[in-house]
């Protein structure tokens, strides 16, 4: 039998995560859940995040990242999840996207994706252990009118995750995205179209996602979800079926 | 073992042998009330039924008058349905054109039709409850195809289609239906496939972990913890969706 089938307990198994966007939202959600659930957490964000350890910094920033994770991964002796939840999004034509403005969330959404799985991966190959989880958007997967910039860099993670996934595949490392559909975070604004009547009324659940139910699916896909490689799982309430 | 929270009743289908067997052991030790079907009754069913101190409710699942009484049975005895996991299978693998029509038909009747009759027979006991979970064991077959298994990979894609509508319909009500699309699993199915091709059954392991890029098998297990997280607290906004725990097969080009 393959040495890399993961133990469902978690016993003998180095549980030390790396979450971005650790100081909000699904980030901050996914952080919790995990240390509640036995994981040590680095957080990683431009802001304090409450976790074992938090790290502020930019995820733009490839050189410092990498450098971060290497100068605390010896004390925690080593890292095997990744969660790269940082991003943001922006409601704008697409002839308004400027250079500027599709390169800053080219950057922060697909950037921030690489530069923080090349920060983590040598760590998990040394220990031939490892699950990266990607969060994308349900957006990546049907696109959006007025997020073009946002969608594009969304499908762009889940290729990235695909491509990166098959190249993994005979290591232990797993390489996973989750698609949310729109969640109940301080990214959908009081005033945000996704939070109207008329929006919810389009889903087949009838509510918008939870943030414990995207947390929810990373604790999965890390603790239990030992043969998914290059999955998209979607919690998005039906919107995208 | 100290016994989790009561979780409600889970109808499990084809639970006398591989992926059923590891399906109901996984839920009885989430809390699930296990009630075990299979056809016949076997000594697989029996085991099972002894080690999940499940109810055996043995009968066919491609009968409708079969189904109504299996699950007016469970529900006579344990209370209503909270979960069904459609997990049994009729597989004949043959060339298209060599397959009898009536074996082509019969892995559609059992497949589809058949998980068509338990939903029905289902979900107004779950609308009873104010909710449940809809888990359907569908296959890769149905996403990608499958050479030499026409008639599976139909009844298979049409379950894909089949879970994504309920999902869209009863999704309001609080009741969840999903398909999990394996690729190839470490279970006595194997052998099957093995005698299929005339091969042996190492020589049918070696040929599967050659095209699935992470290069084993999936075990029943990990198939098993896909179906608890599905039926679980942090899934009630995956609705519709078709899980792939394959290994990463469907994206592989051999």
């Amino acid at each position: 039998m393959s040495s890399h089938l993961l133990e469902y307990d978690g016993a003998g198994r180095v549980r030390v995560a790396v979450v971005t966007g650790a100081a909000s939202g699904i980030g901050a959600t996914t952080t919790k859940l995990l240390r509640e659930n036995g994981w040590t957490v680095i957080g990683v964000d431009l802001q304090p995040s409450d976790s074992d350890l938090s790290i502020e910094l930019d995820v733009r920033d490839r050189e410092g990242f990498a450098a971060a994770v290497d100068g605390v991964v010896e004390q925690f002796g080593g890292v095997t999840l990744l969660v790269n939840a940082a991003g943001y999004d922006q409601h704008i034509d697409f002839t308004d996207i400027t250079d500027e403005v599709w390169k800053r969330m080219v950057d922060v959404l697909l950037g921030g994706t690489v530069n923080s799985v090349a920060a983590v991966l040598p760590h998990m190959l040394r220990a031939n252990d490892g699950c990266v989880i990607a969060i994308a958007s349900e957006l990546g997967l049907m696109g959006c009118e007025y997020y073009v910039h946002y969608a594009s860099a969304k499908a762009a993670v889940i290729g990235f995750v695909k491509a990166l996934s098959l190249e993994m595949a005979q290591t232990g490392v797993r390489v996973n995205a989750i698609a949310p559909g729109s969640t109940d975070t301080p990214l959908l604004p009081a005033d945000s179209e996704w939070r109207t009547d008329a929006y919810v009324h389009t889903l087949p659940l009838r509510r918008i996602v939870d943030p414990l139910e995207i947390a929810g699916a990373a604790l999965f896909l890390a603790d239990e979800g030992s043969y998914f490689n290059g999955e998209v799982l979607s919690p998005n309430a039906g919107a995208v079926i | 073992m100290a016994q989790a929270e009561a979780r409600g009743v889970a109808l499990v289908t084809g639970a006398g042998r591989g992926l059923g067997q590891a399906i109901s052991r996984r839920l009885h030790r989430d809390g699930f009330q296990v009630a075990a079907n299979d056809v016949p009754d076997s000594e697989g069913l029996r085991s099972l039924v002894a080690q999940c101190d499940a109810l055996p409710v043995v009968g066919d699942v491609s009968d409708s008058d079969s189904v109504r009484d299996i699950v007016a049975t469970v529900e006579d005895r344990l209370g209503a349905i909270s979960l069904l996991v459609a997990n049994h299978a009729a597989m004949s693998m043959k060339p298209f054109l060599e397959q009898d029509p009536a074996e082509w038909w019969r892995q559609v009747d059992v497949n589809l039709t058949g998980t068509f009759y338990l939903c029905r027979a289902v979900v107004p006991g779950m609308r009873g409850l104010g909710g449940g979970r809809i888990v359907i064991i569908a296959s890769e077959a149905g996403v990608i195809g499958m050479a030499n298994a026409t008639g599976y990979s139909a009844s298979k894609a049409g379950l894909i289609g089949l879970a994504k509508s309920l999902g869209r319909e009863l999704a309001r009500e609080g009741i969840i239906a999903n398909a999990i699309a394996p690729s190839y699993i470490d279970t006595p199915q194997l052998q099957v496939d093995a005698d299929a091709a005339g091969i042996s059954l190492a020589e049918m392991h070696r040929r599967y972990e050659a095209v699935i890029p992470m290069g084993r098998l999936a075990q029943p297990a990990e198939i098993a913890a896909v179906v608890s997280y599905l039926a679980g607290p942090y899934a009630g906004a995956v609705v519709g969706q078709v899980l792939q725990p394959n290994g990463g097969t469907t994206r592989c080009r051999a």
